[in-house]
């Protein structure tokens, strides 16, 4: 325990009190998620720090203390789904690596700060970040509306598509030919989403087969039981390539998604500091780099 | 078509063994610290659940209905995400595995030992008092060595119960058997790692069930 519960329920009332005096113009998600930051990040600060957390969530505005919170505790905590390569995985040597980590070694060592890597259960990923057990989420975390409503991205730093996968012999060339057969798909991912917005190709197929995962999916494919996977197309080469199998990805693709890193609502200037240092990395070509070791080419999009 | 230069395409075996072998230490350390705090927590639940006060037993009654009515695996979310939402206080997540387990196999084990002491003929509480033991004597030297006897299978059952359900302590992110075993089988595309991974699971319960096998014949120098 880091404060004690009455305390921490006392500084509640005392914010929210100081948010209805001075009438904060900020939107009501906002606010309520600036309130519910601010009684996670005043569970780390002594009580004289009540003034700077007060006055962050009257402001509702780049000036609150997350940036500096993470310099003073030297440690930048990064929640991801440990099985999700090529972005974040477990190699042979059972070390978790991916191109998202490289990318946030590299980023953490410009801010002179340590990273932390904490696999986390990715369908509690915006209540892991918000239970401040982490500070980002960074693993092919593609950007939505709905995700943007509560969590603050970077800037997209990389481009996806939706893809759909087949095998080498299918026959099948385009969407189209998708029609009358079963398609198969991670549940509760982007894919799915992807697939909601495209109600006509839904329509089209015989059947939708929602799994818990996409090594499942791939499964489906080899044992003839589903003809195509919708999924990201990163994730999708790297399996291809890995197994070597003879599948095929259509050009037609579902839906073009960017993935970005995210943070609390509130923590704008952790957000972005980071987005700088992408930027910077950008500027000066370590980011291609990077992309280039994982990928063979500059997948990168941040400018 | 992109270049995976770093990718592996084979399952490196003895890498495997080992992550899921570190996997297999949380999970043994998290069964044996619910186990050894359970039981007794179990064994206090117990004797309130059999006062005749309604003020201790109506909130131990709700307290085992709740803790085995609801499953374990959201009581472990629960745990997991709401202190620190609603009262700002960080939470470290295998010490939330474990006050989960110890309340959640409490209560199921506070049952088990009710079940058991009533199981004892009334008759033998009036011969001890008859013969001047105090209840608490009774209870000690009398009771509990027949309790114990008659409840090791269950005891057994339970515990074989609680080293697979540590598999549920994947879901707040603790780094135990089952969940690293998920991540190996993403790393390979193969579902090698969780075959071997309940071959683990397997040879932590022989070994559960060989200790309270030895424990039951020990226990076997009387019939009944």
């Amino acid at each position: 325990m880091k404060i004690s519960r009455g305390m921490a329920l006392i500084l509640a009332t005392v914010m929210t009190g100081s948010l209805l005096i001075t009438g904060c113009s900020a939107t009501t998600k906002t606010t309520s998620a600036a309130t519910t930051a601010a009684v996670v990040t005043t569970a780390d600060t002594t009580a004289a720090g009540v003034e700077s957390t007060a006055a962050e969530s009257t402001a509702a505005v780049a000036t609150d203390d997350s940036l500096t919170k993470v310099k003073a505790a030297g440690t930048l905590i990064l929640g991801l789904d440990s099985a999700f390569p090529p972005m974040g995985f477990i190699n042979d040597k059972n070390e978790i690596v991916g191109f998202d980590i490289d990318l946030a070694r590299e980023v953490t060592s410009r801010m002179g700060v340590e990273l932390k890597l904490q696999p986390i259960d990715w369908s509690s990923n915006i209540l892991e970040l918000n239970s401040g057990n982490i500070d980002c989420i960074w693993n092919g975390f593609s950007i939505s509306e709905e995700r943007k409503a509560e969590v603050n991205f970077t800037d997209a730093y990389m481009q996806n598509r939706q893809v759909v996968i087949v095998r080498g012999d299918s026959g099948i060339n385009t969407l189209a030919d998708m029609a009358g057969k079963t398609l198969c798909l991670q549940a509760g991912s982007s894919a799915s989403d992807a697939l909601a917005s495209n109600a006509d190709f839904k329509a089209s197929l015989k059947e939708v087969v929602e799994l818990s995962d996409n090594v499942t999916a791939f499964m489906e494919l080899e044992g003839k039981t589903s003809d195509a996977i919708l999924m990201d197309e990163i994730v999708a080469a790297y399996y291809i390539t890995q197994n070597a199998k003879d599948y095929k990805i259509l050009d037609e693709s579902l839906a073009d998604e960017q993935y970005g890193v995210g943070f609390r609502l509130a923590d704008q200037s952790l957000r972005d500091e980071v987005n700088n240092q992408l930027k910077a990395m950008a500027a000066d070509g370590t980011l291609a780099e990077i992309s280039n070791t994982w990928f063979g080419k500059d997948v990168t999009v941040i400018k | 078509m992109m270049n995976y230069s770093i990718m592996l395409s084979a399952i490196n075996y003895s890498s495997m063994i080992a992550f899921l072998l570190d996997g297999t230490v949380k999970a043994v350390e998290l069964f044996f610290l619910t186990i050894v705090l359970s039981l007794p927590l179990g064994l206090l639940v117990a004797r309130l659940r059999m006062v005749k006060f309604k003020v201790i037993l109506l909130p131990v009654k709700f307290y085992l209905l709740i803790m085995r009515g609801t499953p374990l695996i959201l009581q472990l979310m629960f745990f997991m995400y709401f202190p620190p939402l609603v009262f700002g206080i960080g939470v470290d997540r295998f010490m939330v595995a474990v006050f989960s387990f110890t309340i959640n196999y409490a209560a199921y084990f506070a049952e088990i030992f009710r079940g058991g002491i009533e199981s004892i003929p009334v008759g033998q509480q009036e011969a001890a008092y008859v013969l001047g033991l105090s209840p608490f004597q009774t209870f000690t030297r009398i009771t509990v060595p027949q309790v114990v006897k008659r409840i090791i299978p269950t005891i057994a059952g339970e515990s074989m119960t609680l080293v697979k359900d540590t598999a549920l302590a994947s879901v707040i992110g603790v780094t135990e058997l089952f969940r690293n075993a998920g991540s190996l089988k993403a790393t390979y595309s193969s579902v090698i790692p969780f075959a071997v991974a309940a071959l683990f699971y397997l040879v932590m319960n022989s070994v559960v069930s060989a200790f309270f096998s030895q424990i039951e014949k020990k226990l076997n120098y009387y019939k009944g």
